[in-house]
Formats: C-alpha cells, sequence, structure tokens
C-alpha cells in the first residue's frame, strides 16, 4: 500500500494503477526515532509520520510539497527506506493555467516514475471511469445523522481519532471538517483531457493555508454561520501554518473558536480533554442533572450539595447548603494518588460541616483528576467551574488569571458570570506553580517564603528563560554568581508575570480582574502581575477553592 | 551599565502606548550609532567592513524613516527588480534582527503570541509581525516574497496586508526547475513588473536591469575571489558583520553600493596577515548576542569562520541579456529549494574548495527546512572526514538560546579539532 498525507494527494492516479491507497494516520507514542534523524523542533505531525512509516511495512509514500516539514521528510524517507517508492509531487501554490499546466506535467512524470518502480502501466480510460465511479459513489453519500450537542466546525490540522472521540462523546455535531484532508474532493467527469480536468480540480479545492489565495476558506466557513455554535481549530507542535487562521477567527469569525494544539502523539487526547470539553460547555451549557442519588433526609433538614477539584498539587472540596452559603470547605495536598487525596479531603469536609455524606444531595468533581473520583455524580471542567466560582465572590469580575499547579489559565467572563472566552498555557511548566516550586527548591527555601523575600529586591535580575529546565540553569548560575535571594525571586516572579500577562492579553484585558489557584497566596507574583495589567487583582480569601465552589454551584443546579 | 539594554526598555515601556514615539526612539537610535561609526570607528575593524557597517545601518534607518521607497521582501526575492523601481529592499528578518539589536525583540515576539501567533514560528516572522502590528515599523507600499525555502512567508506576509493593508506580491517558485516551471516564474515575474508599475507610477527600465545583473555577477566575481585569499589569512570580522554580508549578497546585490564595497573588500584583505588555526565554515544563521561565540569568533583568529553558505546560496553567473529567465533561474536552482541533497552538495564542495576544517551548523528555532536535513548534512560531513557541531538556538530572541549550553558544546568542540590537528 501506498500512504498519504495531504488532500492534494493525486490518489486516484495510483488507483488507476490497481495501488492501494491509504491515508496514514500515524498512532505513535513516542519520537525517538523522528527526534535522531530530523531535530526534536520539526512539526511533530510529520515526526509522527516519520515513526509510523519507519515501522510499517508501506509500499512507499506520496508527499506534496506542502510545507517545509514534509519535503525534509521527504529527504529522510529517501535516505532510510532506499527500496520503498518515496514521492514528493510538486504542488503550485497559486491556480492558473501556467501552474494547472505545471502541475499535469508534474502528475505524468510522478506516473512514469511509479511505472518504472511497480512494473504497472497506467492506463487514462481507467482513470476517467474511477472519476466518474467516485462521482457516483459522492452523490449516494448520506449527511450524518444529526446529535442534539454543540455544533462544532473543524479547522486547522488534522486531527487525531483521540481527539474526534471526545467530540464524540460529548454528541458534538461536527458540521464540517476542513483540516488537512476532513473535505472530500469532487472531480468533473467525461472530460477531453482526464489528467488536465483532475489536475486543475485538485488545485481548485477549498485551498489549504499553504497557498497563495486562501479567502476561499474564510467563504467556506461563512455558509455554515448561522448553524455554528463554536470553531475548533487543530493546530499542531512546530506546525505554524494554522495558528495564522486561529489568530484571524479569533480577530473576526463572530463565533467562539478554540485552538486545541496537540504534539499529534496518541496520548494527545489526555493534553487537550480539559480545554476542549470546557469549550464545549461554554458554547452550550453543560446539562446537569441526569443522573439521580439517594439521599437520607428528613423534610427539615437542610439540603446541601459538594463540589470537589482534584488538582495536580492540592485538592480542594467546598460544601454549600441550599441558600448558596460556604458551609466548610477544605484543602488537602494531592499525593502520588489522587483517588487517595479525594477521600481524605471528603472526610475532612464532611467532619468540618458536621454532615454526613448521605446528606450530600448532589457532588461534581472538577480539576485533572475529576474523571476519577468516584463518589461524583458528575464532572465539569475547571474552567467552567472558575468561571462560577468567581462569579460568586466578586460579579464585577471579568477576567480571571488562575495559576495553579501544572497549568495556568486566563478566563474571559460575561457580566453574567458565563465563560465566553478561555485560553490555557501550553503543556509544559513554564509560568505554573510547579515552576515556582521547582526555582523555591533550587533556592533552598520553602514556597512560602517565596513572595515575602521577593519583596526585599534591590537588584532587577532578568530571568530571559521561561522553559522550567532553562531557568533552572539560569538560578543556579545567579547563585553562582553571588546574587541575592530576593533578587533572583524578583526575577522569576517577574517571569511569571510575563506569561501571565500574555495569556490575558490573549482573552482582552477587562476589569475587574480575579486571581486565583495556589500561587495567588504569593504576593511577590500578585504584585507583578498587577504592575503589569496596571490594575488590582481581587483575590478572595482562599484563593484555591475557586474551582470547587463552582462545582458545588454546578451541583446546586441539578437538585 | 549596559545603555543598550536600558534604552531598550525604555523603547518596550513606550511603545506599549506611543507606538510612533518608539519608532522615532529607533531611529534616533540608529542615527547615534550611524554618527559613532564615522567619529569613533572600530579600531579593530577593516576598512572595508567599515564601509559595510554604515551602509547596513544606513539601510535600516532609511526602512524606517522613508518606508514609501521601500520594500519589503524576503531574503531569496528579486531585488534587482525593485531597485529598478527606486525601492529599496529590506528583509523583515533582517528589520526583526536589527529590533533584537535593540534588545526589544521579546516584546515584539510577545505582541505576535497575544494575537495567537504560534510560538513556534520562527522568531524572525514572529518579530516582524509584533514589528509591524505594534505600529513600531511603518508600513511600506508592497511586499514581495518568495514561496520557496520558507513556508512562513506566504502566511507571514498575508497577515501584514490583513493587519495593515500591506499589499502582499507572492513569487510561487516550484520545488524543481524544468521548462515549466521556468515559464511559469518568468510569467510571475512579468506580473511583478506590472504590479511595481501600477504602484509607483514608473516604467519598467529593462536595460537599467540587464546593467544591474552584470553588477550582480561582477559583485559575485569579488566576493569569490575575497573567499579565495581570505582562506590563509586574518581578515578580522565579527558575527554581526558576517550577517551584514548579507546586504551585499542579497538584499542590495545588483546596486553601485554593493559593488563598490565588495572591490574593497577583495584588495582589503590582502593586507592582512597570514595565519593558521582551523578554518571553520558557517551553516545558517548566527546568534550574533551570544557571549561565548562573540569572545571565540569576533576579531579572533585561533578559530576563523571563513563565511556562511547564505552568503553562497547561488553562485552561478546571470544571463544578463535574458534578465528575468535568470532571475528565474536564481530562484528555482538556489541550494536551499528542491531536495536537501542540494544544499548538502553545495556545502561539500565549498568546504573543500575553502580548505575548511570543521562546519558549524546552526539550528535556529522554528526553522524547519534547516532543522529537518541536519542529520543529512552530518551523514555526508561524516563521510568527508569533516567533524560537525550543531548547535541550537536562537538567530534573535536571546530567551530561547542559553550560552551556558553553548559553551559546553562549542568548547567541547574546538577541543576536539585541536587534537585532530595535533594528531
Amino acid at each position: 500500500m501506498l500512504g498519504f498525507v495531504c488532500k492534494y494527494a493525486p490518489v486516484e492516479v495510483f488507483e488507476a494503477m490497481d495501488t492501494e491507497v491509504g491515508r496514514i494516520s500515524p498512532s505513535v507514542v513516542n519520537f525517538n526515532q523522528a527526534d535522531t534523524l530530523m531535530h526534536p523542533n520539526v512539526c511533530s505531525f510529520v515526526k509522527s509520520v516519520l515513526e509510523e512509516v519507519i515501522g510499517s511495512d508501506y509500499e512507499g509514500v506520496i508527499l506534496t510539497t506542502c510545507c517545509d516539514s514534509v519535503r525534509r521528510l521527504c529527504d529522510v524517507l529517501r535516505d532510510q527506506c532506499p527500496n520503498k517508492f518515496i514521492y514528493m509531487i510538486d504542488v503550485p501554490r497559486k491556480v492558473n493555467d501556467f501552474s494547472s499546466k505545471m502541475f499535469t506535467e508534474n502528475l505524468r512524470e510522478m506516473i512514469r516514475a511509479y511505472e518504472d518502480f511497480s512494473g504497472k502501466k497506467f492506463d487514462e480510460k481507467k482513470f476517467a471511469q474511477i472519476l466518474e465511479r467516485k462521482a457516483e459513489a459522492e452523490k449516494l453519500r448520506k449527511a450524518p445523522e444529526k446529535e442534539d450537542g454543540p455544533r462544532i466546525g473543524l479547522v486547522g490540522t488534522r486531527c487525531s481519532a483521540g481527539v474526534l472521540n471526545i467530540l464524540e462523546n460529548h454528541h458534538a455535531q461536527i458540521l464540517f471538517d476542513m483540516t488537512c484532508t476532513g473535505l472530500s474532493r469532487s472531480f468533473r467527469c467525461g472530460q477531453e483531457d482526464p489528467l488536465g480536468a483532475y489536475a486543475w480540480d485538485l488545485l481548485n479545492q477549498v485551498p489549504c493555508l499553504r497557498m497563495v489565495k486562501a479567502s476561499g476558506r474564510e467563504k467556506f466557513i461563512d455558509g455554515f454561520k448561522d448553524r455554528l455554535d463554536g470553531l475548533i481549530c487543530h493546530t499542531v507542535k512546530f506546525c505554524d501554518m494554522y495558528a495564522f487562521e486561529y489568530s484571524e477567527l479569533r480577530a473576526g469569525a463572530g463565533v467562539p473558536v478554540l485552538q486545541a494544539e496537540t504534539d499529534s502523539t496518541a496520548q494527545s487526547e489526555g493534553q487537550i480533554r480539559t480545554r476542549v470539553e470546557a469549550f464545549l460547555e461554554s458554547v452550550k451549557k453543560p446539562e446537569i442533572g441526569k443522573k439521580k442519588r439517594t439521599v437520607t433526609r428528613t423534610g427539615s433538614e437542610k439540603m446541601y450539595v459538594l463540589g470537589v477539584d482534584s488538582g495536580s498539587t492540592s485538592t480542594n472540596a467546598v460544601i454549600l447548603d441550599e441558600n448558596k452559603k460556604i458551609v466548610a470547605f477544605d484543602v488537602v495536598r494531592t499525593g502520588a494518588k489522587s483517588g487517595e487525596s479525594a477521600d481524605k479531603v471528603l472526610q475532612n469536609v464532611l467532619d468540618k460541616a458536621g454532615i454526613s455524606k448521605d446528606q450530600l444531595a448532589a457532588i461534581i468533581s472538577t480539576g485533572y483528576g475529576r474523571v476519577s473520583i468516584p463518589y461524583a455524580d458528575e464532572n465539569v471542567t475547571e474552567i467552567s467551574c472558575h468561571g462560577r466560582g468567581a462569579h460568586y465572590f466578586n460579579p464585577a469580575v471579568r477576567t480571571i488569571l488562575d495559576i495553579g499547579g501544572q497549568d495556568s489559565k486566563a478566563i474571559r467572563l460575561s457580566e453574567t458570570g458565563e465563560v465566553v472566552d478561555f485560553v490555557m498555557n501550553d503543556k509544559c511548566a513554564a509560568g505554573t506553580g510547579r515552576f515556582l516550586e521547582m526555582m523555591a527548591r533550587t533556592l533552598e527555601i520553602d514556597i512560602s517564603q517565596l513572595g515575602p523575600i521577593s519583596a526585599e529586591w534591590k537588584e532587577n535580575i532578568e530571568i530571559t528563560s521561561m522553559c522550567t529546565v532553562f531557568a533552572e540553569s539560569e538560578v543556579i548560575s545567579l547563585i553562582a554568581q553571588n546574587k541575592e535571594k530576593a533578587d533572583i525571586a524578583h526575577g522569576l516572579h517577574n517571569a511569571i508575570a510575563g506569561k501571565a500577562y500574555s495569556l490575558l492579553r490573549r482573552v482582552g484585558l477587562n476589569e475587574a480582574y480575579m486571581m486565583t489557584g495556589g500561587v495567588a497566596k504569593n504576593p511577590g507574583v500578585v504584585k507583578a502581575v498587577e504592575e503589569r495589567i496596571g490594575s488590582k487583582l481581587y483575590i478572595c480569601e482562599e484563593p484555591e477553592i475557586v474551582g470547587a465552589l463552582g462545582a458545588a454551584l454546578y451541583a446546586l443546579e441539578r437538585v | 551599565m549596559d545603555y543598550v539594554k536600558a534604552y531598550g526598555e525604555l523603547i518596550k515601556k513606550t511603545a506599549g502606548s506611543h507606538p510612533l514615539a518608539a519608532r522615532r526612539m529607533i531611529y534616533a537610535g540608529l542615527i547615534e550609532e550611524l554618527i559613532r561609526m564615522k567619529i569613533a570607528p572600530k579600531k579593530e575593524m577593516p576598512q572595508a567592513l567599515r564601509m559595510l557597517n554604515y551602509q547596513s545601518v544606513r539601510k535600516v534607518y532609511q526602512a524606517i524613516r522613508h518606508p514609501e521607497n521601500s520594500c519589503w521582501t524576503n531574503i531569496f526575492a528579486p531585488v534587482e527588480i525593485m531597485q529598478c523601481f527606486g525601492l529599496d529592499c529590506v528583509s523583515m528578518e533582517c528589520l526583526s534582527s536589527f529590533m533584537s539589536g535593540f534588545m526589544i525583540e521579546d516584546h515584539l515576539i510577545d505582541t505576535a503570541e497575544s494575537e495567537g501567533i504560534a510560538s513556534t514560528l520562527c522568531s524572525y516572522h514572529k518579530g516582524f509581525i509584533g514589528g509591524v502590528d505594534s505600529g513600531i515599523f511603518p508600513p511600506a507600499p508592497l511586499s514581495v516574497t518568495t514561496s520557496m525555502v520558507c513556508d512562513g512567508n506566504i502566511n507571514t506576509f498575508r497577515h501584514v496586508q490583513q493587519t495593515k493593508g500591506v499589499p502582499s506580491f507572492v513569487i510561487d517558485v516550484p520545488n524543481e526547475n524544468s521548462a515549466y516551471a521556468m515559464e511559469y516564474v518568468t510569467g510571475q515575474l512579468k506580473d511583478l513588473i506590472s504590479v511595481l508599475e501600477d504602484v509607483t507610477g514608473k516604467k519598467m527600465d529593462m536595460a537599467q536591469l540587464r546593467r544591474r545583473l552584470k553588477m550582480e555577477n561582477a559583485s559575485k566575481q569579488c566576493y569569490l575571489e575575497f573567499l579565495k585569499e581570505e582562506k590563509h589569512r586574518f581578515y578580522p570580522k565579527t558575527l554581526t558583520l558576517e550577517l551584514y554580508l548579507l546586504f551585499v549578497t542579497h538584499l542590495d546585490i545588483g546596486s553601485e553600493d554593493s559593488l563598490r564595497f565588495l572591490r574593497l573588500l577583495k584588495e582589503d584583505v590582502k593586507k592582512y596577515p597570514t595565519r593558521t588555526g582551523p578554518n571553520i565554515f558557517w551553516v545558517h544563521l548566527m546568534p550574533y548576542y551570544q557571549q561565548t561565540l562573540q569572545k571565540y569568533f569576533n576579531y579572533k583568529d585561533d578559530y576563523y569562520i571563513q563565511a556562511i553558505d547564505m552568503n553562497l546560496d547561488y553562485t552561478e553567473m546571470l544571463d544578463t541579456e535574458h534578465p528575468l529567465e535568470a532571475l528565474a533561474r536564481k530562484m528555482l536552482d538556489n541550494i536551499y529549494n528542491g531536495p536537501y541533497s542540494r544544499k548538502v552538495e553545495k556545502i561539500a564542495q565549498l568546504v573543500k574548495e575553502l580548505e575548511s576544517d570543521a562546519v558549524i551548523h546552526f539550528c535556529h528555532w522554528g526553522c524547519k527546512q534547516s532543522v529537518g536535513g541536519v542529520m543529512l548534512l552530518r551523514e555526508k560531513m561524516q563521510e568527508m572526514g569533516i567533524p560537525m557541531l550543531v548547535l541550537d538556538g536562537d538567530g534573535m530572541d536571546r530567551r530561547n538560546s542559553h550560552d551556558g549550553q553553548i559553551r559546553t558544546r562549542l568548547e567541547a568542540f574546538l577541543e576536539m579539532i585541536d587534537q585532530m590537528e595535533e594528531a
């Protein structure tokens, strides 16, 4: 079988030579070979294709000159697989008579090369028949059955099965899939010069962003505007093309847009689950209250609900009564097993409230570990919960900065406390609580001391690296230069504030601001962020429980 | 106190609320630099390079001060045609780099990233987008770029067309040369000429273009002669000056200024003493600001960087009788276009001709076309017995390069070369 990856690949030509052609859908878990054969900073999708092709028995691969990473993939594959048919067809970026003529000739040359390689012969009549058959099949294609969930359009680079699974599990209706090979191609039949007409039709598809004129994409999306709840723009690490589209859509699509970035490994699903789920929740409110639970309760007793936020650093719980009054809350450190800390926080908070578990009418979990809390009835992402929680504490809040253990996020709220937009840091620990923890360890001070110490700074030190690993070696060299801990801590806080500021800018700077998460307890970071945004941050008494409180508010809705 | 840094901080503080004031601060800085070069030139800098230094800074100053006379390009664009319309070409890489010289690259890059532009995009592109969108770079009347070599161009220039209304003309250069490809590219050059006639209101003068290509051929010849002479001489250079050569080999090639400089360069080198230390051939960009690299290579001859491949990406002579075809061929046959093996073969040939003892390849953040093939180049160098070092970092964003890491790698490599020389 020959593999292909791009929608401009002339698949039908090979089918006319009785060669099976299949789209390469890589499912790799690491880039051990690709990082050595290419470089870690090459597009992750391309690296996963390299891993896949080297590890399987493709007869060859049909590539196109779609981007620089693919051009280099072709070079490396030719070097590594000298006996396979590794062919790269040059696809022009402009569509006109000249380019179409050239592309037709490129197709002819490719056919000759494959005839030489395989000993097969290309038959133009058969090719025309295949195009006809495909056109017939296209007519018979049924529209997918309608689901009740949010109506989503997919744009960007091709999604792995994992990403599509999340959408399916949430009953999302995919109105269109404009990612690399998502849209079906149509060809005219019965042409005098079938190959020439085919070349023209291939070039005239809804363009990809490599093409000089890409306005066809906008028009295509516009056609769905009246039905669309939101757009998900899938981007791949080190493929920069579709971030341009994301930037443009954000600025003017008129519908909510989520950027979901993966590294196209099999683990991708986990990387973006929270943000995709939060996005689906924000475009269509979560329907809480499908499951029933039995509550031990006599008529006169009060009703209670519980929200649990299982984060990477702390697990937090809040019990509310029916009047939305906080009855009790508790915060425990998340140990190596999130299940154990979830049990512990449940016991603690029940003790504090002086009630038993049976008296809880509903339990909603949130946070990274939200799916692994067995006693929760349902789960909602921490983004929606933070929105609710923040609105509860201070209805004036429009922008939330949440810096937790392994995530930092900026959330924009509407006047009613609904999440309108949000962005999260990428998967590395830059600019998170974990980053500060590691730096505190390097400075040999307790994390809780980092803030107070930094207040005594004198020299303005700039920490340039935001990569946790690089920053650590930068801090080590500052220590070697005998710099003061206070000055280094101050520099670290400024670095975090810089990263937070760029997140906030992406959702828009709207007052009032609130900061949540464990890092909000660090006065050094708070001050640095306030200086950046030129405004005050509202911080509630216990900034770590905002998510759990939001979950409890959701729980109240379901009873 | 680091004055450049302090001035950069001041520009960054101003840029957010008053981009025009920040722009004025930038050209004030450039004027100061031009005056300083005239009054107190660096003693160790050879005469020809002083000329290059001055010309290069002046070019950027002009582009920011008089945007109406400039054209935004990439370094592979057919600048000779734009010159015929009185437009000075300035590449977005060059504008970005100069902002890094002012130490404000972080501000510009953060601006671009906050719009949603990918953090993994080449830093030069991000710096340029940030500079344009924040209002620091005044818009040129037109941008002319090629699709070849770097796939970021189309989207970067389309982006600034959308945000600031700078019309973008893209020359789509096929991956391989053929009769059809020649026809396709030449046709686009004709289209470009009509666009330029519309934009400037001037008529194309083909005789001038022929004269420019003649000067270009003469310029190339001078540079090749310089390299031949430089093989065994100590001609004191810096990383920055090596990059400034891109002005005369690309952005301003075909001009009298460039030819005058290169003529002087090939004579100037003959005045300098001979040397015996190892010759190093550099591949791809240079992080000109990196302390360790400056320490080992700026005005030093213990280890001598002869040239970077980027200044030698098309060494053939142009057919001055058929100027448009010659320019089309120049793009199609560029060593970075087509398969990577073309670049490998050219570097192998240059390493032989220039008698280089070692190769350093710099992997610039976000440049997929160069980093993706680095292992293939390494294989070839191994086959030739030429030691090669691969350094990772960033040509302009200081936050993506770590001096400690570069130092360890470079010093170990230089020790290795020394041992090989001794053996």
